[in-house]
């Protein structure tokens, strides 16, 4: 039993559930506490120390019945010729003959209500390459396969034939349809019984699927060597961590917040009082930045600007201002887009309009975009993040305004994801590098996250 | 003391006895948040009864209930405690005599500082701690029903204190020393799920997702909390609110807008579910102007081109 719910556990992981030690141990003094007798109070010990999240349930209970299968699904036991007169048992006898050996057997045993062995099962799945499925979305496919294999379709047809060739032969018109009745159970009972059993399996699967394609590893793997059902992954992965970085900073902000004694406006607000201190003040170091962010969005950068985007608005509330501006061959300000609610919905329609074609990338002509028309968003409390590789395909660096910009912003940060032996060719890097304040290598989602981590603790 | 929680059927037999029906479900989740010692973690939508849970609770047990609402910017002072720094102000001053014969002996100015040092303890002791829900919850001297509502509510950092408190059930009051609590309080956090809410408090809670009811558990909660409807009556209107929940509604109907509506059907005497009856009591039930218009249209009067007249012919109860 332990080792079945640490099956369960492994599978839930596997489907992305994440379960922590502490919850698994949970989920065992639980299951110690209410015994196993009752199969429902059992679902329950373990749901409510394994799940937290209302998304989570259903894979819960699509992968516990698979575990812990409700036992074999009905069947209609017993030889049909049972309760049948002698001439009616000749009847069948005679229709039968008329088929093929292997269907013939068949056909027996759904009459007699027979299931598969264990091993017929394994069989039947080697057969049809169920050992290698750890997908619960291939659970029907790989069962239908199954039974074509066990020639479902065709031992269907042949009892319809059967049935016809006894009606013609005479049987009863009440004898007829028990027995088509009681086929047709069976048959759903087996269908049951081989689903069940694909379930299990592939759950199985899931749970003894090495734990190489986690988050972990994807954190570490550069943006250009990323599958897109991996980018999917990691944009949630992106949440999660915005998530908790808006906790620590939040704790950063709260914690100076509390820190010094305010004499100015504790004496001013206590004047009231004839100087008496009955309302202290303390002096608010919370430092919010505002902040500029110009992103690179043709094919190359477009991943990493996208995750950085996402990031800086699933942060609104730790930002006092953000302007957000992208560009290919042109700039344009997209900061309109993220008003909503939706960062996803939001980059997607930047994305919309900004398609990523074969015009050349120029940082140049964009500073100079940024120079005529949006100069006046930096200030000296705003920090200016570019995202980008510096490539300018040979154009004017534009470096006058450039440093312009860097004079009148606090701080200027690059996130470039090409290490600096890289910046050579037509890299404009070295010339801009020494402009920043900052330049940080941002080649994969760990670096990312370190790095927006270092922009808001400053 | 006689432990009315020491078996799910008794947790459902006793939450029943407080007027609170509940599932297997419910009644399994709270009978094991009891026996490890778990905070109980609910969600789901408004008004299907999670701080009434709570409330059960604390009545099923005899304990008492304490509070905490959460908003945004909630803080500390708030939700622990707090000096009562006007009250300290006002002792010093009212106390100055004694203060001055207490110092005033004193040959230098270090030995009044020491003697007032020996006196500091008067100013920082318990008279003057403003207790807030969770400092009291932890020094009651009985048992108590901790309910922390809307947790969602409250900023990220102060899920991050309440996980301190969670987790052993202690706290530092710098001047009094560490304060621990006597009875372990019997935790239920509430969340409407407006925000996602941090992995680590998840970790530590019991999950329990309460859903809508179904019409039979509807049925009867309308049925206990009020009895004065008549059963013909009351099934109609629950039937009547399952309908409305499985259109889509910018806000469906809750539980609790479904006991609103039943004592409004009492309170205007109303015989059956008649056009004029719904027409009049609808706002009690849909809060949405939107949702009101909708409603409207589709089950109480129906376009007539496409309607059919036996559409609000059941709920007139010919």
């Amino acid at each position: 039993m332990e080792s079945r719910i640490l099956q369960l556990i492994a599978a839930l992981r596997a489907s992305g559930v994440r379960v922590s030690l502490a919850e698994s141990a949970e989920a065992f003094s639980a299951v110690d506490l209410m015994g196993i007798q009752d199969r429902n109070h059992f679902r329950l010990s373990l749901r409510t120390t394994l799940i937290k999240d209302l998304r989570d349930l259903p894979v819960f209970d699509k992968l516990f019945p698979l575990f812990f299968g409700s036992g074999e699904p009905p069947m209609m036991g017993g030889d049909p010729t049972d309760d049948m007169t002698p001439e009616e048992a000749q009847m069948l006898a005679q229709a039968l003959r008329e088929f093929a050996q292997s269907l013939r057997q068949r056909m027996q045993r759904l009459m007699n209500g027979e299931q598969l062995s264990r091993q017929e099962l394994e069989t039947l799945g080697r057969m049809v390459g169920l050992n290698q499925a750890d997908d619960l979305r291939y659970q029907e496919w790989l069962a239908q396969r199954m039974m074509r294999a066990l020639a479902f379709p065709e031992v269907r047809e042949a009892l319809r034939e059967l049935m016809e060739q006894l009606q013609q032969m005479g049987m009863s018109r009440e004898r007829l349809e028990q027995m088509r009745e009681q086929i047709q159970q069976n048959m759903q009972g087996l269908e049951d019984q081989i689903k069940q059993f694909a379930g299990e399996r592939i759950a199985e699967n899931l749970s003894e699927r090495p734990p190489g394609e986690n988050v972990d590893n994807l954190m570490n793997r550069p943006f250009n060597a990323l599958a897109d059902d991996e980018k999917k992954i990691l944009q949630r992965e992106v949440k999660r961590l915005a998530a908790a970085l808006r906790t620590r900073i939040a704790l950063r902000q709260k914690r100076a917040k509390s820190g010094q004694l305010d004499p100015k406006s504790t004496i001013r607000t206590n004047l009231k009082y004839h100087g008496v201190p009955m309302e202290i003040k303390y002096r608010d170091r919370t430092r919010k930045p505002r902040i500029v962010v110009i992103c690179d969005i043709s094919t190359s950068m477009r991943f990493c600007s996208e995750l950085m985007l996402s990031f800086l608005f699933a942060l609104q509330g730790q930002i006092r201002k953000t302007y957000a501006f992208a560009f290919i061959d042109h700039l344009e300000s997209i900061s309109e887009d993220f008003n909503g609610s939706d960062a996803d919905e939001a980059v997607a329609s930047v994305l919309l309009r900004m398609p990523s074609g074969h015009y050349n990338t120029d940082l140049g002509w964009s500073l100079n975009d940024f120079n005529n028309e949006y100069l006046d968003t930096l200030n000296g409390q705003t920090t200016l993040i570019v995202v980008g590789d510096g490539r300018n395909n040979f154009n004017d660096p534009r470096l006058d305004i450039f440093s312009l910009m860097t004079r009148r912003a606090a701080r200027t940060i690059w996130l470039n994801p090409e290490p600096p032996v890289m910046w050579h060719g037509d890299s404009d890097m070295p010339k801009y590098a020494p402009l920043c304040n900052n330049v940080l290598k941002v080649g994969n989602l760990k670096e990312l996250v370190s790095a927006v981590d270092q922009l808001l603790s400053a | 003391m006689n432990n009315p929680f020491e078996s799910t059927g008794r947790v459902k037999a006793s939450l029943n006895e407080q007027k609170y029906i509940a599932s297997d479900e419910i009644a399994t989740i709270v009978f094991l948040a009891q026996k490890l010692g778990k905070p109980l973690l609910t969600e789901g939508p408004a008004g299907v009864g999670k701080t009434e849970l709570a409330k059960a609770i604390a009545g099923a047990t005899g304990r008492e209930l304490i509070r905490l609402q959460c908003y945004e910017g909630l803080d500390e002072s708030k939700a622990l405690y707090e000096w009562e720094y006007s009250k300290q102000l006002l002792y010093t001053q009212l106390l100055r005599d004694k203060l001055n014969d207490t110092l005033g002996k004193s040959e230098s100015l270090a030995e009044a500082a020491d003697k007032l040092a020996k006196e500091e303890d008067v100013f920082f002791s318990n008279r003057f701690l403003l207790q807030r829900p969770l400092l009291r919850a932890i020094l009651c001297d009985q048992p108590t029903v901790l309910l922390i509502d809307e947790i969602d509510r409250a900023d990220a950092e102060f899920e991050a204190f309440l996980l301190e408190v969670l987790s052993d059930f202690q706290v530092s009051v710098p001047e009094l020393g560490t304060l621990t609590a006597k009875h372990r309080p019997f935790v239920v956090l509430t969340s409407n799920n407006t925000r996602e809410l941090s992995e680590a408090l998840k970790r530590r809670c019991l999950y329990l997702f309460i859903d809508y009811p179904t019409l039979q558990e509807e049925l009867a909660v309308v049925r206990l909390k009020v009895p004065d409807l008549s059963p013909k009556l009351a099934q109609q209107a629950v039937e009547f609110v399952q309908k409305l929940r499985s259109t889509e509604m910018r806000k469906s109907p809750s539980i609790s807008e479904t006991l609103d509506w039943a004592n409004a059907l009492v309170a205007l005497n109303a015989k059956s579910l008649d056009k004029q009856t719904l027409e009049d009591t609808l706002s009690v039930l849909v809060k949405h102007e939107a949702d009101i218009q909708k409603a409207r249209r589709q089950f109480i009067a129906p376009p007539p081109a496409r309607g059919k007249p036996d559409e609000f012919g059941r709920f007139s109860g010919n």
